[in-house]
């Protein structure tokens, strides 16, 4: 995962790269060809002006040979010699590269030269100029240098700029993502989408803003129906509980009959319990407690325990408490209640007679241990209704339960098997 | 008056207002759902109890303008309003009925609530009858015995108010849990009641998550065993193996 930028600079600058690479020998044929033709025209206005000059002396022919013969000795780069017999008289334009003479160190040079045939006092002569011309090589290199110069400066220019536009341009959008990110179902909230002026993040938020809605909405109704469900289920379930107790009141009732009022009882309470606990979710998924009262932790789990004693002691169980004073937390005081009473009643529950359970409260977190001999799935621990234990009369919810009220009050629950004990800790 | 209101109501008034008129205590029964007002009229009418319905929140208003009663049960979802209603409308007749809140909900809001504008208790749907028997007898005592609340059983004298138990002269000296049990007893006289309904009523929302009500058992033989080295008679009998019942 690359980000977005990089993903764009990249290809950009590759194809700055070929451009500019490609632009190096172009350069160059292009600025030889204008430096050759300007010679060219340069060499051939020596040729014309000189022709004119010597033309215009009028000199004897013997102090033309000797003008000649100085001229040639004195101008290095030029030449004027009688047309040899044979010569076409045909004028050529062409490049020679030849060792420095006078410098050292020695370089080699490159001239562009011209040979033409003028007359001289009614005489053909050939005249040869070579002017020094830049080396290819030398062109090349000053070329390349440039290039790469402006490249670099190019590169440079384009992240910098790209950097800071793109922080300017994308900030409506990572606004978006981070309301996104802290955007909560359960709390029911709309998200305010910042204003921009950029159509495609315009039609970005409007789209979301709706998507969220929509879910906001059927979320809600969705809740509500749960909540409406358990409520109306009460009724039947109170009806079929009075009629069972006027029912156990009948004077002709056998032994047989009690007991199948007695079991038709036991599994009444459970779907009671059952409805009752999604009642409770579906309250604390709707936020309907005040999570924001004062509460003494320390006192709520010593009540817990106080209430649990008797089931303690019928199933001989042991308890080691540690619990520190004056833990003072932000909640709800019931549902912290229901919460350390699902975690000890589980712990009562699972336990064998004749076992330890140990209770810690401190500052920072509350744990439950109790003895286990394999450690439970994790990932099945925490789902609704998924019951890890199959003789178990429990609703299945009772770890959901625990789970809702911590996340509500803002705390976090954790399990892990150690020295064959299971330990559910609260952290506040 | 209403459908349904009238023959229950000649079932369990005409027959019992001659013989005990003044002996009977009077409960209004404001519930809409004709089926459960039915089970709690029919489960109280075997004892002396006299029981009159009012399925709407009209019919409520009409009645306890007219009549005074011992006690009354109210739902809060009635279909022509809250029932939170009727409990304002009593506080400003300065009427000093009984009120227990029946309700669906289990809301703490509502149950803090309805206490505050006088109800006397809550007891949330669904519940059972000798649960809902229990506490009315207990708060018609509490309502109309104010100073000396003294429940006399033969040779069993229970003060309500400072929770002693004596028997025969003598004091008993009974645990927190076992003195309800026996309220609970005593409320529901000659009722067959199971152990799971004692277990819900002595520890109240945990005994749901209980797997094993035996702690029950317990309670029951530790109070049998107390009033009976007391020199009482043995009230409390095992009935169906399981459930027990207060013989009197």
């Amino acid at each position: 995962m690359k980000p977005l930028l990089s993903k764009i600079t990249t290809p950009f600058l590759l194809y700055v790269l070929i451009v500019l690479g490609v632009s190096v020998p172009v350069y160059y044929f292009v600025i030889d060809g204008i430096w050759k033709s300007e010679l060219d025209e340069h060499n051939e206005i020596i040729v014309k002006k000189t022709t004119y000059e010597l033309n215009r002396l009028q000199l004897s022919e013997e102090r033309l040979q000797a003008s000649i013969a100085l001229w040639n000795s004195i101008q290095p780069e030029t030449n004027i010699q009688k047309v040899k017999p044979g010569d076409l008289l045909k004028d050529s334009v062409y490049t020679i590269e030849k060792p420095q003479r006078f410098v050292e160190p020695k370089t080699i040079d490159r001239f562009r030269c011209l040979s033409s045939v003028i007359q001289i006092n009614g005489a053909p002569y050939r005249f040869t100029v070579q002017t020094n011309i830049e080396e290819s090589v030398e062109t090349i290199a000053a070329i390349a240098a440039t290039t790469l110069f402006f490249f670099a400066i190019l590169v440079v220019g384009l992240l910098i700029l790209s950097r800071k536009i793109s922080i300017r341009l994308w900030k409506p959008f990572r606004d978006t993502v981070e309301k996104l990110k802290a955007f909560n179902l359960n709390s029911q909230q709309q998200i305010n989408f910042q204003q921009t002026d950029t159509i495609e993040f315009q039609e970005l938020n409007q789209s979301l803003s709706k998507l969220l809605e929509k879910n906001v909405a059927v979320y809600r109704s969705q809740k509500e129906f749960t909540e409406n469900a358990s409520h109306e289920l009460q009724t039947p379930l109170a009806i079929l509980k009075n009629k069972l107790d006027i029912l156990l009141q009948d004077p002709d009732l056998s032994d047989e009959q009690y007991q199948l009022i007695e079991d038709m009882h036991k599994a009444l309470s459970r779907s009671t319990r059952i409805n009752r606990n999604l009642l409770l979710l579906a309250k604390i998924d709707n936020s309907q407690f005040d999570h924001s009262e004062r509460i003494s932790m320390d006192t709520l789990v010593s009540q817990s325990i106080e209430v649990m004693q008797e089931h303690l002691e019928q199933k001989h169980l042991l308890l080691l408490q540690e619990i520190q004073p004056a833990v003072l937390l932000t909640g709800n005081s019931s549902l912290t209640e229901i919460l350390i009473n699902n975690l000890l009643l589980n712990a009562i529950r699972y336990s064998n007679t004749g076992d330890t359970i140990a209770v810690h409260l401190n500052q920072t977190s509350l744990a439950v241990h109790n003895a286990g001999s394999t450690a439970l799935d994790k990932a099945l621990l925490f789902k609704r209704f998924s019951k890890l234990s199959k003789n178990s009369q429990g609703s299945g919810l009772g770890l959901a339960i625990i789970i809702e009220i911590a996340r509500y009050q803002g705390w976090t629950v954790d399990y892990h098997f150690e020295n064959n004990q299971h330990i559910f800790s609260i952290h506040f | 008056m209403n459908k349904i209101d009238k023959p229950l109501r000649n079932k369990f008034y005409i027959s019992t207002k001659l013989k005990f008129y003044l002996y009977y205590m009077k409960i209004l029964i404001i519930e809409d759902e004709l089926e459960l007002a039915k089970s709690i009229a029919t489960y109280l009418s075997e004892q002396q109890y006299l029981c009159e319905f009012a399925p709407t929140l009209q019919d409520a208003q009409d009645k306890i303008q007219l009549y005074q009663y011992d006690c009354i049960l109210l739902d809060i979802g009635l279909p022509d309003g809250n029932g939170l209603k009727l409990l304002e409308e009593l506080k400003n007749q300065r009427k000093q009925d009984g009120v227990i809140i029946i309700s669906a909900k289990n809301a703490l809001d509502d149950k803090i609530h309805g206490l505050q504008l006088g109800a006397d208790d809550y007891l949330t749907k669904p519940f059972h009858l000798s649960e809902l028997t229990a506490r009315i007898y207990s708060l018609i005592r509490r309502k109309q015995f104010n100073s000396s609340n003294i429940v006399v059983q033969n040779e069993i004298q229970i003060d309500l108010l400072a929770k002693n138990v004596i028997v025969n002269d003598l004091p008993v000296v009974l645990t927190k849990k076992e003195f309800d049990l026996l309220m609970f007893f005593i409320g529901n006289k000659n009722k067959v009641i199971s152990k799971s309904t004692l277990a819900e009523h002595l520890s109240g929302d945990i005994a749901d998550m209980l797997d094993n009500h035996d702690f029950v058992y317990a309670h029951v033989k530790n109070l049998k065993k107390k009033l009976q080295d007391a020199g009482s008679q043995s009230y409390i009998k095992t009935v169906y193996g399981t459930g027990y019942k207060w013989e009197n």
